[in-house]
């Protein structure tokens, strides 16, 4: 009992920093964004003191958002890039690791290429595809010409059809080798003898992988499907690089900027000085992701 | 006998056919994940007027843009690549040092409200980042730590995930060792600095590595704390602002892009095991 207690005082000193640190800047911040998500700043806020001087507001910020259609849009707009990217992100990185996994030469070498962009700077990253995607001189463009494809007038990236596959088309390829790894230290704890048996029996190659491996590896699978949520409702920087949230679409007479993913819109309304509104939204994407959260834990349960 | 050789070297043939589509799939696909760096660098060496045409013609020297994005008087590349070093650095060993500190405890200590407390530690890492940004601008703003390299990095030192993967590792660490290091007599920080630290270099490293690159990637907060007329620009803010304004100069915008990408590449191909390996663990246990 005294061990303990002596203990509990040693851990705390020597938590100290780290939970300095993640009350300050990550703990209070959640409950300080509720209280900024009640207030607004008005024409009396002075510039220099704003965060002191933003006036209670009530529910003002909340009702506005339910009205405000270019949010809902932003929203849709976020799950369709999910919807998109997280499968073929997986399915291209469990594809690659299958590959790499079959005892090829060379294993380590295509190994750190598939992984290399992964660690690279996102923004710099889609700056590098802009000028890929480049309408009618770019270097996508060129080929999709050679092979006979016409690719849109303005570029990918500057139509409303294509702008986001565009994205997911460049964050997948840079991230893929994040799920390759993963797959891969799973598959390689697979004994081989598992596979050999399942080959005496006459089990075929596809089987094989359907019935052995993808079992084992369901965990990672659902890994990704989180953590990709979790980027998905974070997307800013992708966006920003690229396409700055245009271009320009039309839904039920109304305009709105095709790849304005919810992140990217919160940062428009920072931007704006429109700090109480954007910690509403901030609050309306933190109970998207508990629900998310929520759906998940349930599904793994039920598996 | 006759037949199962036929079977064998028809069997072999199906093999061999098959590698061969493999190593094809593989290495187009490759040449495709590295191309958009391959062009980088094809278009920093090339001239203004030959960004867009499908031949090899360098500039004369083809170090040219190279040089000159060091020399843009009213754009202090310098500057941008120093900070970026400055903020990465700091940010890379104050995490590493705190999350070490406090992973070591999480491994080895049993102490009040341990479950509890590591339980709500990660749970906020469902938490998305972007989350964040308005209330750490507040609080960043309210310290008058606006263009600071405070600013920019200590918001974002509390890696929880930095502290998992040090509990991780440090669990592996032997029970007795710690016990025999107390009997001679060591004291608690002298168990952690001469006896732990020690033996976990290796993840030490895998961290520093890894928080190292979120701050050199770390772009929105560096964006946010930063006003375009401040000193204290880093890399990537300091190239979204060069396209705002001369978005046509691709050869110096993708030479300026090659000196964020290269030192991570270089870092990369010499210390790849420590980043594989530090996600890997962070993301596979438990």
């Amino acid at each position: 009992m005294k061990r303990k207690l002596y203990d509990t005082i040693i851990a705390y000193l020597f938590l100290l920093p780290f939970l300095i640190f993640f009350f300050s800047f990550l703990a209070y911040p959640i409950v300080y964004s509720f209280y900024l998500s009640l207030r607004k700043v008005t024409i009396d806020t002075s510039f220099y003191n704003i965060f002191s001087e933003m006036r209670f507001c009530g529910l003002e910020n909340y009702i506005k958002l339910l009205k405000d259609t270019e949010f809902w849009f932003s929203l849709l707009t976020t799950f369709y890039y999910g919807l998109l990217s997280i499968p073929l992100g997986i399915f291209v990185s469990l594809l690659l690791a299958v590959i790499l996994n079959s005892k090829l030469k060379g294993f380590k070498i295509y190994r750190s290429a598939f992984f290399l962009p992964n660690v690279l700077d996102m923004l710099v990253v889609g700056i590098i595809w802009t000028l890929l995607y480049a309408p009618q001189y770019g270097i996508i463009t060129r080929i999709a010409d050679i092979i006979g494809i016409t690719l849109p007038q303005k570029g990918i990236l500057g139509d409303p059809k294509t702008a986001l596959l565009g994205v997911v088309v460049a964050c997948v390829l840079k991230n893929c080798g994040y799920g390759m790894i993963l797959f891969l230290a799973a598959m390689q704890n697979i004994p081989p003898s598992v596979y050999e048996a399942a080959e005496i029996d006459g089990v075929s190659e596809i089987q094989k992988h359907i019935y052995i491996t993808l079992p084992l590896i369901r965990p990672i699978i659902f890994f990704l499907i989180v953590t990709g949520t979790i980027g998905v409702l974070n997307s800013f920087t992708e966006i920003y690089a690229m396409t700055g949230g245009g271009p320009i679409t039309t839904l039920f007479g109304k305009t709105y900027k095709a790849t304005q993913v919810t992140g990217y819109y919160l940062f428009l309304q920072w931007d704006r000085m429109n700090y109480g509104y954007a910690a509403a939204i901030s609050y309306v994407l933190l109970i998207i992701t508990l629900i998310f959260s929520f759906v998940y834990s349930k599904l793994l349960k039920w598996k | 006998m006759v037949n199962s050789t036929r079977v064998q070297q028809k069997y072999d043939l199906v093999q061999k056919v098959r590698r061969t589509l493999l190593y094809i799939i593989i290495t187009v696909f490759a040449f495709v994940v590295l191309f958009p760096f391959l062009w980088m660098v094809l278009v920093a060496m090339k001239e203004e007027g030959e960004v867009f045409k499908l031949s090899l013609k360098l500039a004369k020297p083809f170090y040219k843009n190279f040089v000159d994005v060091w020399k843009n008087p009213y754009y202090p590349f310098w500057r941008f690549f120093l900070n970026s070093v400055i903020v990465s650095v700091s940010g890379g060993v104050i995490t590493t040092f705190i999350c070490a500190l406090g992973g070591y405890v999480f491994a080895k200590k049993d102490f009040y409200f341990k479950e509890p407390l590591f339980w709500f530690l990660l749970s906020t890492m469902m938490i998305p980042g972007m989350m964040f940004l308005v209330p750490q601008f507040a609080i960043v703003t309210k310290l008058r730590w606006m263009n600071t390299y405070q600013g920019m990095v200590l918001p974002h030192v509390a890696s929880v995930f930095g502290l998992f993967l040090m509990r991780q590792y440090m669990q592996t660490i032997p029970d007795e060792i710690i016990e025999s290091a107390r009997i001679d007599g060591a004291s608690e920080l002298q168990i952690f600095f001469k006896l732990i630290v020690p033996l976990s270099v290796t993840v030490i490293t895998m961290l520093f590595l890894l928080s190292f690159l979120f701050h050199w990637s770390n772009f929105l907060w560096q964006l946010v704390v930063n006003t375009p007329e401040s000193g204290k620009l880093t890399l990537p803010v300091g190239l979204a602002l060069y396209r705002g304004q001369y978005e046509v100069f691709w050869t110096k915008l993708m030479a300026a892009s090659c000196y964020s990408i290269i030192p991570i590449v270089i870092i990369f191909l010499f210390a790849q095991k420590y980043f594989i390996q530090g996600l890997t663990i962070g993301a596979l246990k438990e």
